[in-house]
């Protein structure tokens, strides 16, 4: 920076030099100083000060008669001087200030930002905690109090049936804050190792399997069971949780498809449905913590696909979403493969397994 | 019925998790001793002698892991790890150590019942011989013939997926480790080589499943294994 300066100051005689005669002194004096003012608002103190030193004695030297020489003359130029000196001074402690200032609001901000999604944590989290709560110890009292003398087995199993539901929801929206503390705290642990995407795919499948029991699922995968470093576990979730997704915001005869496309580069896995898919202004949103889709009657913390996105960048990838054409939602997830997989010593098939024995 | 019934060992601390298991227990069929604390439920284990053990992996007085080492070292008896989503290391180690199984919590009491079962049935199964012939609806494997077939037809397997699918059947309704399957198939240096694994898996289901993206016999618990489903 101060290298700058001395630049800038230089680059003034030097135009300023040839020049000298035809402009005079006062107006070459005014050149240093747009040439301090320059260095001032730019660069930090320091530079500007030394700006305003380099322009007083190259002044002095070069232009302020007797010329080539540090004497001055004419004692009004010691004015001219204080001028650049001030201006150095003045202007590189205004833009200081200015600058603290900016970056004091930029904290503040910061700070507010943090508060507001803190109390909407607390908001989202004690609303989706109280409610499954109250249906459950509601339906739990009555069956306790009550007893058999006057709920009858139809009540009793609707009873049974919203505490176990509830418990879900509170289970499901405990786990999505302890994976959104992971992804948030930089905790996110990512073990790669090298899996076919297919093999994650249904493992997600397979723990979902009762949620899933009455919903049409088609899934496509290649045939080369490709492997992909990722973290086997972590990757499973992001797919529970687009199901998930997929499940509270469609209606229940609405198929959910699962696509996995892969090659050298990379892999890509599709998510899609034939819901009501996205408002206008909404897709940009939809990852970011707390946001949820604007549909009455239906809980969440809105946690489930910012958790989806913290794994997906964990691995260096991308997920986007999009309206489907044709109605739904759509959501794309992007793997890049840096590494090639390693090989596996392939087999001889044995003639007939049978004639081995 | 009380006389004959099995005992079983539930090692939980929370008073309420404890309730329920207990509970559980009783509406089908066994009786229950419980402890709270690793070191009682080791006493617990040597003066009782339970048909099985529940044990949950987080104790006040020490880790579900140890207490498993510690029963495994003097008995066979069947044990069902119960272990919270997220914590597959934990359950991966609790299972190379020998515990039987493990079901996650929060679990439903189908679920708790049948890996029950399945463990009990295991154990009782040691002691005589394991069973040459293995059927899960409209998969059979013959071990005796070192036959598979599906619907009747006869599949064929290389060496490394029959072996695979051998060790589950052997296994059915059990899960099995990562570690557990590359050492049986393919020997103790290969424990490393989860990827042999996984390719021969996915080449297996190619060839028992219709999707193989949706398994219906052999089905992958992520970071913990593999496990053949009974029908």
């Amino acid at each position: 920076m101060s290298l700058l300066a001395t630049a800038a100051v230089i680059a003034t005689t030097v135009i300023a030099y040839p020049l000298a005669d035809m402009l005079g002194v006062e107006a070459i004096a005014m050149l240093y100083l747009l040439a301090i003012m320059v260095v001032a608002l730019r660069l930090a103190r320091g530079p500007a000060f030394l700006a305003a030193g380099l322009s007083v004695a190259m002044f002095d030297y070069f232009f302020v008669p007797p010329r080539l020489t540090f004497a001055v003359k004419d004692p009004r130029h010691w004015l001219s001087f204080a001028a650049m000196i001030a201006v150095g001074v003045v202007v590189s402690t205004l833009v200081l200030r200015m600058r603290t200032q900016a970056e004091e609001a930029q904290r503040s901000r910061l700070i507010a930002r943090t508060e507001e999604l803190r109390s909407a944590l607390l908001s989202a989290v004690s609303h989706d905690l109280r409610t499954p709560l109250a249906t459950i110890t509601g339906a739990a009292t009555r069956l306790r109090d009550d007893g058999r003398a006057q709920v009858d087995a139809e009540e009793a199993r609707a009873l049974i049936g919203s505490i176990c539901d509830e418990a879900e929801h509170l289970e499901l929206l405990l786990t999505n804050l302890l994976d959104m503390t992971r992804v948030e705290s930089g905790m996110l642990d990512v073990r790669r190792e090298w899996v076919p995407v297919e093999e994650i795919v249904g493992a997600a499948l397979t723990r979902m399997e009762q949620r899933l029991r009455d919903r049409v699922v088609e899934v496509r995968a290649p045939d080369d069971a490709r492997l992909a470093a990722v973290d086997p576990v972590l990757f499973a979730q992001v797919i529970v949780n687009l199901l998930e997704n997929a499940l509270k915001y469609t209606p229940p005869e609405s198929p959910i498809e699962i696509e996995v496309v892969g090659d050298e580069s990379g892999f890509r896995v599709v998510v899609q449905d034939r819901g009501p898919g996205f408002e206008e202004g909404q897709i940009e949103r939809i990852f970011e913590k707390f946001v949820r889709g604007s549909h009455v009657g239906i809980s969440g913390a809105g946690l489930g696909l910012a958790i989806c996105r913290g794994i997906v960048e964990a691995h260096g990838g991308t997920i986007s979403a999009a309206n489907r054409s044709g109605g739904g939602a759509l959501f794309t997830i992007q793997v890049p493969q840096r590494e090639s997989p390693p090989l596996v010593p392939s087999e001889v098939l044995e003639s007939n397994a049978s004639e081995a024995a | 019925m009380t006389d004959t019934s099995l005992l079983a060992l539930v090692v939980e601390d929370d008073p309420s998790m404890a309730r329920f298991l207990r509970a559980t227990l009783e509406g089908n069929g066994f009786r229950v001793v419980s402890a709270s604390l690793a070191r009682e439920a080791l006493a617990l284990f040597t003066s009782h002698n339970p048909a099985i053990v529940l044990l949950d992996m987080g104790l006040p007085d020490g880790d579900g892991l140890s207490v498993t080492k510690q029963l495994r070292a003097s008995s066979g008896v069947p044990i069902v790890i119960l272990s919270a989503r997220g914590r597959e290391a934990e359950k991966v180690e609790a299972l190379d150590a020998g515990a039987d199984d493990y079901v996650t919590k929060p679990f439903g009491t189908n679920e708790l019942v049948a890996r029950i079962r399945v463990a009990l049935r295991h154990a009782a199964r040691e002691e005589s011989a394991a069973p040459e012939r293995v059927v899960v609806g409209p998969l059979v494997i013959d071990r005796d013939k070192r036959l598979v077939t599906l619907d009747g037809n006869v599949i064929r397997l290389t060496p490394i997926e029959y072996k695979m699918l051998a060790l589950l059947a052997k296994h059915l309704g059990k899960v099995v480790t990562h570690k557990q399957m590359l050492t049986e198939v393919w020997g103790p240096s290969y424990t490393q080589q989860t990827h042999y694994l996984r390719v021969h898996m996915a080449e297996l289901r190619r060839k028992l499943e219709t999707q193989a993206a949706r398994p219906r016999f052999v089905t992958t618990e992520a970071g913990v294994g593999y496990r053949l489903r009974e029908s």
